[in-house]
């Protein structure tokens, strides 16, 4: 054995252990919700507001589904046609790692779709729900 | 045959020589082929045509030069000298038409030269016309560099009443093969493709044996040279009308997430800062922005809006719809363009509403929206909903 195989395993170690421990930038955005909900979230309710019929903002957009379809597994569909990558994360890997681009999106679409903004454990629970999906 | 003082006399027949030369046959089929085409391309085809159109036009032109040459060049019933009637021998021999006894040339008549003279100055003017058109309202051509917008409608207005013109006179040039033909019991189609012809009085005086046919060639050859590279360098000088517009991603990223991220050029800067500034109600969605990211949209889009450029559509669509100043797709100029496109074209999977300007404009992205650019999506059958 040469001296750099005794190097190189525990670097290697290092290396696995630190992605995998490491926060990711998704999952600190969840975590962001979190202090702010101060209590956990549920996929469950994730998925029931997704799935739900809100009819509370603007008419043309009464559901999360009437633009990303039943499943977030799937392409969506914008009110004119252009598609919208898939909600999922394991379909769309880069899906909620821009805090920015998360508000801006739940600001926008929640006003939309239930008329008003969306609560931190609200967020947090679609998040979680995406994020299993 | 006309005499010294403008009489008509009537020789009697003396067999039948060639009149018209092999050139002469050739410029009067190639005309015809190509004003076809050039008829056809443009009053009948639909705009993607319009490189088949311009080229025609560019053969017409060509063809006119090389007769203007051979006007002064050819053998002697072509040289315009041999048809160059006084308004009293030409008056003389419509009256001689009229009691259907018409004089015999060999060559052209009085009214078959007036109509030689017409067509080929026409097709001049409607060729020039054409090309300032092509300048003016397409940002193509060798006009494209001075010619703008406004100039280039005019040329359009009088290209077409132009146009429609040529048409009766072919119209006339045809009835007038005819009665001639007829009265004088000749095919005169058919000397058109053979070149064979009665002649009358002298025929050696007729021999056709063209002037200087090598000295005509090189003319011919060095005008079109010179023309050609001419209307090439004059391509080359940028487009007037059209501005440098340097790619902005926060706009392209912003708005192009939900529909394609228009040309800032379709719509006035009034249009373009309503919109800006009801973003949470933006046609039924609330697609609110920070205030940085908006201000930076909002400035980028009043820089490059409508009244800057001098293209077809932002000439066109800076004329909005009263009811609905922010639709691009409710302007009457954008209603007009698109009426025979049916719903099903715009509703199809592959173009999915009528927002969507690059399905069928190829070039859409840049705002010229040039007619050769023009695909239509094809209709999808069996489509999965």
């Amino acid at each position: 054995m040469k001296i750099y195989q005794y190097l190189l395993a525990p670097a290697l170690l290092v290396v696995i252990s630190s992605a995998a421990f490491a926060s990711s930038p998704r999952s600190q955005i969840v975590d962001f919700y979190r202090q702010q909900a101060g209590e956990d979230f549920s996929a469950e309710r994730g998925k029931q507001l997704f799935s739900t019929r809100h009819d509370g903002g603007k008419p043309e957009t009464p559901s999360c589904t009437t633009c990303h379809t039943s499943s977030p597994k799937n392409t969506g569909k914008t009110r004119v046609g252009k598609p919208i990558a898939p909600m999922a994360v394991s379909r769309n890997a880069d899906r909620y790692t821009d805090l920015k681009k998360v508000e801006k999106w739940f600001r926008r679409n929640c006003r939309s779709v239930l008329g008003r903004e969306c609560s931190p454990r609200e967020k947090g629970d679609f998040l979680t729900f995406m994020i299993n999906q | 045959m006309l005499g010294k003082t403008g009489r008509i006399t009537n020789p009697e027949p003396a067999g039948k020589i060639l009149v018209w030369d092999l050139p002469t046959r050739l410029f009067h089929w190639s005309l015809v082929l190509a004003t076809s085409s050039a008829a056809i391309t443009g009053f009948l085809a639909p705009e993607w045509w319009l490189n088949i159109h311009v080229w025609s036009g560019y053969i017409i032109i060509a063809l006119v030069v090389f007769r203007i040459i051979w006007g002064f060049a050819g053998s002697p019933c072509s040289r315009f000298a041999s048809f160059l009637f006084s308004p009293a021998q030409t008056i003389s021999h419509l009256r001689s038409l009229l009691n259907r006894k018409p004089g015999h040339f060999t060559g052209h008549n009085p009214a078959g030269a007036i109509m030689i003279f017409a067509l080929l100055a026409i097709l001049a003017a409607i060729g020039i016309s054409g090309l300032v058109t092509l300048g003016g309202q397409e940002n193509q051509g060798p006009f494209a560099g001075f010619t703008s917008f406004a100039a280039g409608h005019t040329a359009r207005e009088l290209h077409e009443i132009l146009a429609t013109t040529l048409l009766f006179m072919i119209a006339g040039h045809l009835i007038g093969v005819f009665i001639e033909s007829c009265l004088l019991r000749e095919n005169l189609v058919r000397s058109m493709f053979t070149g064979m012809k009665t002649a009358y009085g002298n025929p050696k005086d007729l021999a056709s044996h063209p002037q200087s046919s090598i000295l005509a060639a090189i003319i011919v050859i060095i005008l079109l040279l010179a023309g050609a590279t001419t209307i090439w360098a004059l391509g080359r000088i940028p487009a007037s009308g059209i501005i440098a517009m340097p790619a902005n991603s926060t706009y392209s990223s912003e708005c192009g997430d939900c529909h394609s991220a228009f040309h800032p050029s379709l719509l006035p800067a009034a249009s373009w800062r309503q919109i800006m500034t009801s973003l949470d109600d933006h046609f039924g969605e609330d697609a609110s922005l920070d205030q940085q990211t908006a201000s930076k949209i909002a400035s980028f889009l009043d820089h490059y809006s409508a009244e800057h450029w001098d293209t077809e559509a932002a000439n066109n669509l800076r004329h909005i719809s009263a009811q609905n100043p922010l639709i691009i797709t409710a302007s009457p100029y954008w209603q007009h363009r698109h009426s025979n496109i049916s719903d099903d074209v715009f509703k199809q999977k592959n173009v999915g509403s009528k927002s969507n300007c690059d399905a069928c404009h190829a070039d859409a992205q840049t705002g010229l929206f040039a007619d050769q650019m023009i695909k239509i999506a094809p209709v999808q059958i069996n489509q999965k909903p």
